[in-house]
């Protein structure tokens, strides 16, 4: 009969002996699972990239007389409405979310962390101001923020879509870097090497920075996940780059009206996109593992 | 304690402040003159005049904002040119089912995550714990939206739920069977990605609050399993849960909008979209505005909630 | 024969881990009447904290199995189901452990968790158990009790939430309470003033007391006797005048050697016990304490000494090559 207890309290708080009670598995592997992720991410990162130089069908190309063809050989992935390869047009389309993705990123990482970092070590009015501003920036909900400036600031094109989730993430970043660096600027050696008279940037560059680069890295995947979901959602609304220039989110917006004839519009890009988003997912979250770092809350 | 409510009142009408600047600052935004494109078809000198009068275009940018505002705070958001229909009146009757949509998806969400969290937590590494975490990080990754399609075109097109659209809605008050039928599918799409968060959030908070000292203690006091998990566990752990809620509240908001678009179900979301379509630009910004109010307002709730059930936070 | 309030007989808390079984309690034995108090006394490391656990009945068994007897107050611990476990705790024993800070729940407010067990498994009225619980405050020694009662553990300082703590386990009047380090995370100041307590509500409530520590101080005028462990084992016990005067195992003259005294003069060396605690994965056959004895012999290191009885009453220990001469009063 299973024992009723709530908790299983194991190890004492104190060294039994001199030997610690560790968990049986040091380091959690990272498995087979986690290389297929990184293989995954890293093929669709490479075919948006060498796109052009693939042996694909135009993305563009209408078609008339094969529209909503199921998988052929000549058509991989079938066709859609117009008669459009849905295969080149995925991966054609894969290059919207991860140039959005990585962009918004880098622009929120680039502005959000060395502001963060320097907060977390000057503290005082300088820190509670730029904290408040982020904080009152995070009430603002972002999804219905971008929404909304995306839907006044026409025409859209890719640089404006990246430039407002990029500015919505920043305090995203902020928020995360700055609890992050805050950890490590209270421990000792980081007061000692204040005390010492080490100038600002040379203590973050080697005293914080080395410290929060596992949460930073677990934090890029997961955000550029996130950002992967908020443009697809974004395209889905009509919101995003809009079509002809295939990208996932459209492409599902597509197939809304025609789901009963042809699936497959739905169908591959729905499932590109969420096993990219899951690899993300798993990578970051194995690297969490890995380095033994705390859940970050988006 | 009173001084903690100040703080947090203050704050909030702070953040409202900023929202009204932006909200209003989106016209803005749009290139050339925001006139034309607002009047689009019924362009003319009279409601070109209309439009300057109700935004106060010839104005300054600062006063236009003061006359905007005005308007508002007197419940006068402007008239729509394209509908020729009351912002105001447009988003009141939209608004309910928003409310709808997101309280009944919420009920069922936590309904569903915390007694299995609690479950998951007590025994954890079981088949139920397993299942469930496994399962909760994938349907985590997927997007709102494409849950949503996938279910959409199992249940309606495989098993023909009744369509929905702004001719079959019916308001709860007039008949809340047909009212509560017609909500349950986009509610339940709505609960599914709430629930795989919540769950995830409690459980994990549960785990950690369950290995502290306290919980021994409560044990060494000859308390039942189940008092411990729900008094002396539940409670801490639930801050977490309440915060992920708050912020959760624009996402849940967000994954209504998709559910109403596809659906044509006549909330705020469809509203919204339909009204970026249709270029009806005042309506627009009247959305965003009570939308991001509404947001930010019940994100204060919950951090007050939160406050009660942990009064540490105020003593920061 | 008279029953004893806890029998403990050849406990074995064996934890498995990646390198090995370790016996964090090794074959303990001893007994303990109403209205006694024992001392507990070893490094850290030396188990006492496990042994607590174990005769209470906290001690998980997912990666630890438990072999031996445990009886209190005739109810057997080792073994046990949660559901029979409960019905001696509070009531039979109870326990209070070392860091008030994570022994009290912080959003649950300090009177509430005081008379939680009057309440639930006393079934007082609301109204009763508050009562009630203001006067256990008051008994510990908390000023103010009334207002005291709504305080969160947080708004209270250390020396406050351990009398918080002591509060709650004595709330049902068991008749054994265990006490793990009490005093380790407060301030010397406050830690005669909780020991005092603990001496003043023995009394007052006829309770028995363990008192767990590694600090030989706290255990000299409090205890009637006393165990000493090492590496998870007994080597010597028995009344704490005798084992404090006329210890025979080297260890604890060791122990009594490195505690600073006020009375030496400034600058005086600290002694220290040389080596460290053993690595219980590792134990090679023989003493455990031998690799750090100075009156090691080679029996010591290739046999490994049982409890034997010396001269005086109730005295044992375990050592092939003990200590004949006696100390001086301390």
């Amino acid at each position: 009969m299973e024992n009723d207890t709530v908790n299983d309290q194991t190890t004492p708080i104190e060294h039994v002996g001199s030997t610690t009670l560790e968990k049986p598995e040091k380091k959690a592997p990272l498995g087979v699972l986690f290389w297929v992720s990184v293989g995954w991410v890293g093929l669709n990162i490479f075919l948006a990239i060498v796109a052009n130089f693939l042996p694909l069908i135009d993305p563009l190309a209408l078609n008339p007389n094969i529209s909503n063809a199921g998988p052929s050989l000549h058509h991989f992935f079938g066709t859609d409405e117009f008669g459009r390869d849905i295969l080149s047009r995925v991966i054609f389309g894969s290059r919207i979310s991860i140039a959005v993705s990585f962009g918004a990123l880098f622009i929120g990482f680039s502005i959000g962390s060395p502001l963060a970092m320097l907060a977390s070590l000057r503290r005082g009015r300088f820190d509670k101001a730029l904290t408040t501003f982020m904080y009152s920036l995070l009430a603002f909900p972002g999804i219905i923020a971008t929404i909304s400036i995306l839907s006044f600031w026409i025409p859209r094109n890719l640089f404006k879509v990246t430039l407002v989730i990029g500015l919505f993430t920043i305090p995203l970043v902020y928020r995360v870097v700055r609890t992050a660096s805050l950890a490590v600027a209270s421990k000792e050696f980081v007061i000692a090497a204040q005390i010492q008279g080490a100038k600002d940037g040379r203590i973050l560059f080697k005293e914080i920075l080395p410290n929060i680069t596992p949460i930073m890295v677990s934090f890029v995947l997961i955000g550029v996940a996130g950002v992967v979901a908020l443009e697809g959602a974004l395209a889905f609304l009509g919101l995003s780059i809009n079509p002809p220039t295939p990208s996932w989110g459209n492409m599902i917006n597509e197939s809304r009206t025609i789901l009963s004839t042809d699936p497959w519009l739905a169908l591959f890009p729905s499932i590109v996109l969420v096993l990219f988003i899951v690899s993300l997912n798993f990578i970051g979250d194995r690297l969490r593992n890995y380095f033994d770092v705390a859940e970050v809350k988006i | 304690m009173a001084r903690y409510i100040l703080q947090r009142l203050v704050t909030l009408i702070a953040i409202l402040f900023v929202v009204s600047i932006g909200s209003f600052y989106l016209i803005h935004l749009l290139p050339g003159d925001p006139v034309f494109l607002i009047l689009g078809f019924n362009y003319s000198p009279v409601t070109k005049a209309i439009l300057d009068a109700q935004l106060g275009l010839n104005q300054p940018i600062y006063l236009q904002y003061f006359t905007w505002i005005g308007h508002v705070l007197h419940g006068n958001l402007g008239t729509s040119f394209i509908s020729h229909q009351s912002v105001g009146s447009t988003i009141m009757r939209a608004l309910p089912i928003d409310g709808e949509l997101i309280i009944i998806s919420q009920i069922l969400a936590f309904g569903a995550a915390i007694p299995l969290a609690m479950k998951a937590a007590r025994n954890p590494d079981s088949v139920l714990d397993r299942i469930l975490s496994a399962g909760s990080f994938v349907l985590l990754s997927v997007p709102g939206f494409i849950v949503i399609i996938f279910l959409v075109l199992f249940v309606s097109i495989k098993l023909g739920v009744p369509n929905t659209g702004p001719a079959t809605y019916v308001p709860f008050l007039q008949n809340p069977l047909v009212n509560l039928t017609s909500l349950m599918l986009p509610s339940l799409t709505i609960a599914i990605g709430a629930f795989v968060l919540y769950f995830r959030v409690l459980r994990s908070d549960l785990t950690g609050v369950l290995q502290e000292e306290f919980i021994t203690m409560a044990r060494s006091k000859g308390i039942s399993t189940r008092r411990i998990m729900w008094r002396h566990a539940f409670r801490p752990a639930s801050v977490a849960l309440l915060g992920t809620a708050g912020v959760n509240i624009g996402g849940a908001l967000a994954a209504g909008f998709i559910v109403q678009f596809l659906l044509a179900i006549p909330g705020l979301g469809f509203t919204l979209v339909t009204a970026i379509n249709a270029n009806d630009y005042l309506l627009v910004q009247g959305i965003v505005l009570v939308i991001s109010a509404a947001v930010v307002i019940v994100n204060f709730i919950f951090d007050f909630i939160i406050f009660l059930v942990d009064p540490r936070i105020a003593r920061d | 024969m008279t029953d004893h309030l806890l029998t403990v007989e050849h406990l074995r808390t064996t934890f498995k881990t990646a390198g090995g079984d370790l016996p964090a309690v090794n074959d303990i034995t001893f007994t303990l009447d109403n209205n006694e108090t024992l001392g507990i006394v070893g490094e850290s490391g030396s188990g006492k904290t496990v042994l607590a656990r174990t005769i209470m009945g906290l001690q998980g068994t997912r990666n630890a199995t438990i072999t031996g007897s445990v009886v209190i107050n005739g109810a057997q611990v080792v073994g046990a189901t949660e559901d029979e476990k409960r019905k001696i705790w509070a009531s039979d024993v109870s326990m209070i452990f070392q860091d008030p800070m994570t022994s009290l729940n912080p959003v649950i407010r300090v009177g509430k968790q005081v008379d939680e067990t009057l309440r639930v498994l006393q079934g007082l009225s609301k109204e009763d158990a508050m009562k009630r619980g203001i006067e256990l405050l008051g008994l510990v020694g908390i000023p103010s009790p009334e207002e005291r009662y709504r305080a969160f553990p947080g708004e209270l300082s250390g020396g406050m939430r351990q009398r918080v703590v002591i509060a709650a386990a004595l709330a049902c009047s068991p008749k054994l309470l265990l006490a793990d380090e009490p005093t380790t995370g407060l301030d010397v100041t406050i830690q005669a003033q909780i020991l005092n307590l603990l001496d003043e509500l023995k009394e007052k409530m006829g309770m028995s007391v363990i008192l767990i520590t590694h600090d030989l101080g706290v255990v000299a005028t409090r205890t009637s006797r006393i165990i000493v462990m090492y590496a998870g084992r007994i080597v010597e016990m028995g009344s704490t005048d005798v084992v404090f005067k006329h210890h025979r195992m080297p260890y604890t003259r060791a122990l009594l050697e490195s505690a600073p005294k006020v009375s030496n003069p400034s600058h005086t060396r600290l002694t220290t016990i040389p080596g460290r605690p053993p690595n219980l994965l590792a134990l090679d056959s023989g003493c455990a304490f031998a690799p750090r004895c100075a009156y090691a012999t080679d029996k010591c290191r290739n046999e490994r000494p049982e409890l034997q009885a010396s001269e005086y009453e109730g005295h044992m220990f375990a050592c092939w090559n003990p200590i004949t001469t006696d100390r001086g009063a301390n």
